[in-house]
This record gives structure tokens, sequence and C-alpha cells, in this order.
């Protein structure tokens, strides 16, 4: 493991230490905790890998979360599909729906896209709200079990699964020459069209890609939690998935993800600060942005790299 | 539709549109001079209903001491606001400034509503209004706390647009707004003139706040709904443009107060009501983003 | 030999004003063509639309006698158009290596190791080896128009827009340019640049195009064009260029 870096060898060791922890006694409790924390890493790691690396913002992550969860749910419920291709469904429109918001929004930037994001989320929102009908309004819908009997251990492992193969399948994109079509886009679009990129595409796709992994969140989450209501899409939600990638470190998905996890498991940690652990996420937030740009992880990355 | 309930309709709109300009104001003034969108507006407006709380319920003076202290205290906390968080992407130590403006802001909108829930807990709260009871107009009849808050406002609308008009603080502000690097070689102290906006606009979201708190409630997220409204009615006047922004609330206000009693499914009307603005908002930044006012606009 | 850029009867309007009024300009098969006149004569407006970033106004841009006027920059580019910026668009949070794979990447029929093997002969040629591995934003402003030139050569150009890509460039770095750019020519690409730098202008190129006010008012060889009395003429209230 010599072509590893030091944090890369920690994130390594966590993930083996994951997977046993189920059998090393942990409560059901934590477990629960941990599954939501895995929900939150694939919506953190989604949203960074457009805002990370496309330089897109978006505030419509919470909102694609929820639409791949009613649609999850409504195609198992209406159209009688079984769990999995369901799920499929979800992420599918969550995907289809970025698709179209990025292609929109192709000539718009920074402030002017962060509110046509806001809007179609808050329109998605109110729409999930108004069809009281179909999605059961705010009073929630409820969702199956993935499968009969699933119980704590499963969905943490299922949501194990979901978040490191999600990771691993952008960071597979991000590797490849899409990754560095995403950042030079990011860096300057005339340059990089002037090379021979489809930059119209490839921010269009990119804004897919992270959506439709939001859907997949979503959709998992409905069947966990088994109860879903329109806030889960809501600003404030979006707010702390935004809090957990720049805590984390948002130009990294890796980074990002891992602030998901224990953003989550903090929360658990200090129950007693009650509605103050919100508070002080949200001014950790800020000096991160302030005077760590890249992060908790990605700062310590820049540490460690500079003491070898 | 008998003429009583149009002009009703109408007068509720155009309440309502006042509250929209006081706080779309602040937005508008914020991004001519320093070219950021304040995702915290929302936040800041909540917080001007917690002054007023404080002032009217918890110390007991009247109502009108609840805006000036709203006022008072949000212009310090605008001020500080820029200070701390927004001059950096101007002193270039920023890297990517545009990125950095968005999330500061809505990071700091997660810090203030999460504070507000844990200092004054997610109960609603209702100080005393400046004006209790209804006001009739003939056979128009209007609730006379809104009436007093919306009057309130106006007039505060009116003293800002007086104060950017004839005041050398005004043009200062104007100046910066039109071309931040002439008024720079005019000897326009830019530095303080950024203060003096995110101030000012901090503080007509407290106005606005205290004024509409008593009215509806006052509430941790009561700042979430209104923002977006201000956002839509921005952008419907061109970003940065005062003008536009007052435009901008008096078109919602009515499209708003209408749409809901024009379409026949009133239930769904009513649900969708806050969707349409949104809609409208998302049709302006694809087709005309400068807005239906304002002159053609650098990227943001 | 045979036209290979034909642009007929061009125009660009801005709103209510004339950028470009009716240009014709017909330039062949490695070509070497200076393009001078006054600040907003309509240079840099005639370079993007070529380049694809404006749409005319009105009439046509044929290359190789097929219509490539509203092409998007991108599909330009692979067709070989390339093309500097006035300011550098150098991708300053990526390598100087990365900066140089985008565009090879670009064309999907090439391997990654290709490319990069490719791009490190570029950077060989440009004696910028020791920083492939540095970000570009640790770049001196010479060292990235190189960067911008390097990037170019990844994509085989057989048309080379060159604007303004003296601007600041030490002395030195600049006669190492004019090698670049005559390379690319004695290999057979076409080249369009700009400058206001004459020295440049006169001491590279065969044939000086003038614009003044969004119009042609002078073809020829150098000397023919120095001594124009109305290129002279539209300089004149302008600046006198060394």
């Amino acid at each position: 493991m010599s072509g590893l870096t030091l944090l890369q060898k920690g994130i390594l060791a966590v993930l083996v230490l994951a997977l046993v922890l189920p059998y090393v006694g942990l409560q059901d409790y934590w477990l629960y905790t941990l599954t939501i924390g895995l929900y939150y890493a694939m919506l953190a790691s989604s949203w960074s890998l457009l805002v990370g690396y496309v330089g897109r913002i978006s505030f419509a992550q919470a909102a694609m979360s929820g639409l791949g969860a009613y649609v999850a749910v409504l195609t198992g419920q209406l159209l009688d599909l079984p769990v999995l291709p369901a799920l499929a469904a979800g992420v599918a429109v969550a995907g289809l729906f970025g698709l179209f918001i990025g292609w929109l929004t192709l000539r718009l930037h920074g402030a002017y896209l962060g509110l046509t994001t806001i809007a179609f989320g808050e329109i998605l929102r109110i729409a999930v709200t108004a069809e009281y009908d179909i999605t059961q309004g705010s009073r929630g819908l409820t969702a199956p079990p993935l499968w009969q009997g699933a119980g704590p251990v499963a969905y943490y492992y299922v949501f194990l699964a979901a978040a490191v193969g999600s990771v691993l399948l952008m960071l597979a994109l991000l590797r490849s020459r899409v990754g560095l079509f995403f950042q030079a886009i990011r860096e300057d679009e005339d340059g990089t069209a002037s090379l021979g990129v489809n930059v119209t595409l490839w921010k269009a796709l990119a804004f897919a890609a992270s959506t439709a992994f939001a859907g997949l969140a979503g959709g998992l989450y409905a069947h966990f939690v088994q109860l879903i209501t329109p806030s889960m899409m809501s600003l404030q939600e979006m707010g702390y998935i935004l809090a957990m990638a720049v805590i984390g470190g948002f130009s990294n998905v890796v980074h990002a993800a891992l602030g998901g996890v224990i953003l989550q498991g903090l929360l658990q940690v200090l129950r007693e600060l009650g509605e103050w652990r919100l508070a002080i996420f949200g001014a950790v937030a800020i000096l991160m942005l302030r005077f760590a740009p890249n992060g908790l992880f990605g700062s310590l990355d820049a540490f460690l790299r500079r003491r070898r | 539709m008998t003429l009583i309930a149009i002009a009703e309709q109408a007068l509720n709109g155009l309440i309502i549109s006042t509250f929209y300009a006081l706080i779309a104001l602040g937005i508008a003034l914020i991004f001519g001079v320093l070219r950021i969108v304040n995702f915290a507006h929302g936040e800041l407006y909540m917080l001007g209903g917690y002054a007023c709380y404080m002032a009217v319920t918890l110390l007991g003076l009247p109502p009108v001491f609840g805006v000036v202290f709203a006022v008072i205290l949000l212009m310090a906390a605008g001020m500080a606001i820029e200070r701390t968080l927004i001059r950096p992407i101007h002193a270039g130590k920023v890297d990517r400034p545009d990125e950095y403006a968005i999330m500061i802001t809505f990071a700091l909108s997660v810090l203030l509503l999460n504070l507000a829930n844990s200092v004054f807990g997610p109960w609603p709260q209702r100080p005393r209004p400046i004006f209790r009871g209804i006001v009739e107009f003939g056979e128009l009849i209007i609730p006379g706390d809104r009436l007093a808050a919306a009057s309130v406002g106006a007039l505060l609308i009116a003293g800002l647009m007086l104060v950017l008009r004839f005041t050398w603080m005004g043009k200062a502000v104007r100046a910066v707004s039109q071309d931040r690097q002439a008024a720079e070689t005019f000897g326009i102290n830019i530095t303080r003139t950024s203060m003096l906006a995110f101030g000012a606009g901090a503080a007509l979201a407290g106005a606005a706040g205290a004024l509409i708190g008593p009215v509806f409630n006052v509430v941790p997220p009561m700042g979430i709904v209104p923002a977006i409204k201000a956002y839509i009615v921005v952008v419907l006047g061109g970003l940065g443009s005062i003008p536009g922004a007052v435009v901008g609330a008096l078109i919602l206000g009515q499209v708003e107060s209408f749409a809901t009693i024009l379409i026949p499914d009133t239930t769904r009307a009513l649900a969708y009501k806050d969707a349409y603005g949104l809609a409208v908002l998302i049709l302006v930044l694809l087709v005309r983003p400068q807005g239906l006012f304002g002159k053609r606009e650098r990227r943001a | 030999m045979p036209t290979q850029l034909d642009i007929s009867n061009l125009s660009k309007n801005f709103g209510g004003l004339r950028a470009l009024g009716g240009i014709d300009l017909a330039v062949d098969t490695g070509e070497l063509v200076g393009l001078i006149g006054p600040n907003g004569s309509g240079k840099t407006t005639l370079l993007n639309i070529i380049g694809g970033y404006y749409d005319a106004s009105g009439g046509s841009i044929t290359l190789d006698g097929h219509r490539i006027d509203g092409m998007a920059p991108s599909r330009l580019a692979r067709l070989g158009i390339g093309r500097s910026f006035q300011v550098t668009k150098v991708f300053k949070r990526l390598t100087v290596l990365e900066n140089m794979l985008v565009g090879a990447l670009a064309d999907w029929g090439l391997s990654r190791r290709a490319a990069e093997a490719k791009a490190r002969a570029v950077l060989e040629t440009l004696t910028l080896t020791r920083l492939a591995d540095q970000p570009a934003s640790s770049l001196s402003g010479g060292q990235a128009k190189l960067l911008e030139f390097g990037r170019i050569m990844m994509l085989d150009p057989r048309i080379v827009l060159l604007d303004e890509p003296f601007g600041g460039v030490h002395p030195e770095l600049k006669r190492f340019m004019y090698d670049t750019i005559r390379t690319w020519n004695a290999a057979g690409a076409t080249i369009i640049l700009i400058s206001h730098d004459m020295g440049s202008i006169f001491g590279l190129c065969r044939r000086v195009v003038t614009l003044s006010s969004g119009s042609i008012i002078a073809d020829g060889d150098p000397e023919a064009v120095r001594n124009d009395p109305a290129v002279l003429e539209a300089y004149l209230g302008d600046h006198h260029a060394a």
C-alpha cells in the first residue's frame, strides 16, 4: 500500500471498521444513525461532484433526493413495481430532471444558477405537498421496507454498499477524461470549448449524474425510514447537506461523503446540546469556507502531505 | 366578482407588495453595491421579528420601538457580517469569490435559523402589533394590523428612496452600484459604502420582520418563504435595481392576490400559490436574466 | 493554393452598433496573415466569429468549401481550428500537463497514454517539462501564453487564430514564440495573427489585413500595407503603434 497517502490508508481502515461494526456489539440505535449518515454521505458527495468539480452551484439536491424517493415509492405503489425496478425508476427520473435543469440553465452562472435551482426545488416540494391525493401531502407517504424482515444490520450494509459504490462510481468518472473535462469547465468554459470539449453536453450530463445519485439516496432512504414527507425536500435540509459537504470538504467527493457520516454521527453524540448542534454546524461551515475551503479532510490531507 | 371583492383583493395585494418590497429592497441594495446575492436575507428578516419580540414582549416597550430596535440591531449585525464574511471577497482573500459568496451566505442562514431555534425555541411568538382592530372604508374591511404595518413599511420605502436620491451616502451607494471602478476613481470609499449597504439592507430586512412578525407569527423558519418571494421580486425587477424591486413587488403582490381567486379549483390554487412566482423567476432568468427593467448585467 | 477559409460578406451587429460590415476575406492553406487595426476596429470580433464564440449577423464562412459559421467552438476546434485568447484562459487549478491533455482527450479515439506521451513531447519543445506537474496557477504570464500555445499544438490545428499572443511577453520569450509560429506555419498550418505589436506583425507575416471601423481597408504584403495612406489615416488619432 505504498502508493497511498496516509489519509487514504486512514479511509481504508475506516471502511474495514465499517464492515465489521455490526459484529462488535454496536447497538441498533447507532446502526440506525450510521445508516442515516450514509444517506447524507451520498447526498453530500453527489452535491460536491457538481459544485466542487464542475463549478455549477445547485440548491436542488435535497429536492432531487425527495424526487427519487417519491418516484420509487409511488411507482412501487401505483404500478406494482418490485423494489429494485422502482428504485431504478427513481434514479432515472431524478437523473432526467437533473438533465432538464442542467440543460435549461446552461447559460446561467453563480447566484443566478443558485436562485434558479432553488426555484426548481421549491416548485417540486410545493407540488409534492399539494398533490395530496397521490402523495398524502405533508401527512407523509408510507413506504414498504426494502424486503420483508429487513433489519437494522441489513439496512446498514445496503446503505454502506450504496454509499461506497456511489462514491467509487463518482471517482471512476472523475478519474476518466470526463473528470478532466468537468474540472476544465469549472476553470474556464470558453477555454475548454476552444480545445474541442463539448461544454454544453458535459455541463448538462454533470447535473444529471449528480441528481441521479441523489435520487438513489432518496429512494433507499424512503424504504429505510418507511415514511417520507415533503420536508425532506426543504431548503433547511439543503442547508444541512451543504454544511456537511463544506465541513468534510466539497472539492473532493470522498471528503464530502465523510463529512456526511461524521456530522450525522455527531448530531447523535451531542444530543444534549439540542438545537445548538445545528447552529454549531452552521458556524463551523462558515469558518471552514472562510479559513479552510478544502474542508476538514482536505486540510488534513494537505497537512499530512506536507509533513512527509 | 363584485367591485368590492376586486378592491379588497387589490388592496390585499398592495399590502403584501409593501412587505415584499421592504425585504427585496435590502437584497437589491446589497446586490447593487456588493454584487452578491444574500442567501441569508430571510434569516435577517426573522431576526428582525425576534428583535421586535424582545423589545415589545420581553421589555414591554411600545410596538413602534420594536421596529426601531430591530432596525438598529440588524444594521449593526449586517455591518458585522459584511466586515467579517463579505469583505474578504473584495479584498481578494478568497479563491473562488462567486462560489464563496453564495455558500457563505447560505451557511449563514443555517447558522442563524438554528441559533434562533436554540435561543428562542421553535414556538411561535406574537408580539403586540402597532395597531389592532379593523379599519373600514365604506364596505371595504381591512385588518388594522396589516394596514398599519404596510403603512409604516411604505413610509420606510419612501424614506429609503429619498436617502438614496438626496443624501451623500445615497449617492455613493448609487454610484458604486452603477460602476464600482468609476466610483472609486471619484474618491468614493468603497469599503465604507459596502459596509453601509449591507447594514442598510439588513436593517430593511429587520424592519420588515419587526413589522410583519406581529401580523403573522415570529418563528425561526419565518424568513424562508418571504426571502424566496423577495428573490422572485428582485429577479423580476432586475437584480440590483431599486425601482425594479418596487415594481417587481407590486406585480408579484397583485399576481398572487388575484391568481388565487381566479383559478376555479380553490384548494389546489391555494396550495400552488407559492409556486407561481417561482415559475416566473425561472422564466425571467432563462429568457431575460437582466429582469424586466434592468440593463444587461455581467455574470454574477 | 486553394482557398481554405473563405469569409464572405460577414457582418456583426451588437444591438444597434455595427461591429463588422461586410467582411470578405479568403485565406489559403499555409498562409500567415496578420490582422491589424486600431482599437475597436473589429479584429477580436472577427476572430470570435470564426472561432464560433459569436454568431454572425450576416454572411458566411466556409472551411474547405463547407459552411462552418454558427458551429459551436468545440466543434470548430475538432475541425482543426485552434485559438488563443487575449487574456489567457489556462485552467489554473489543473496541472500544466492536465491543461495539455484536455484538448487531446476531447478526441475519444486517442488513448490517455498516447495523449500523455504527446503532451510531454510538446511540453519538451516549449521548455515547460519541469513544470508539467505544477498547477497552472504557478505559471508566469509568459509561461501561461506558452501553455496556451501548447494546448493548441495538441489539437494538431490546420488553422490557428492568435489574439494578441505577445502582450506583456518578455522579448526573449517573444522570439521563442516567433519560432513556434514559424514552425507551425512551415508544417502547413494556416495562421491568423492579431497584434498591436507592429514589429512582430511585419516580421512574421507575408500578408497583412487592416481593419478599420469593421471594414477591411487594406490587404496585401507588409510593405504595401505599411505605405498605404488609408492605413496611416486609420491609425491617426489612435495611437501610433511601435
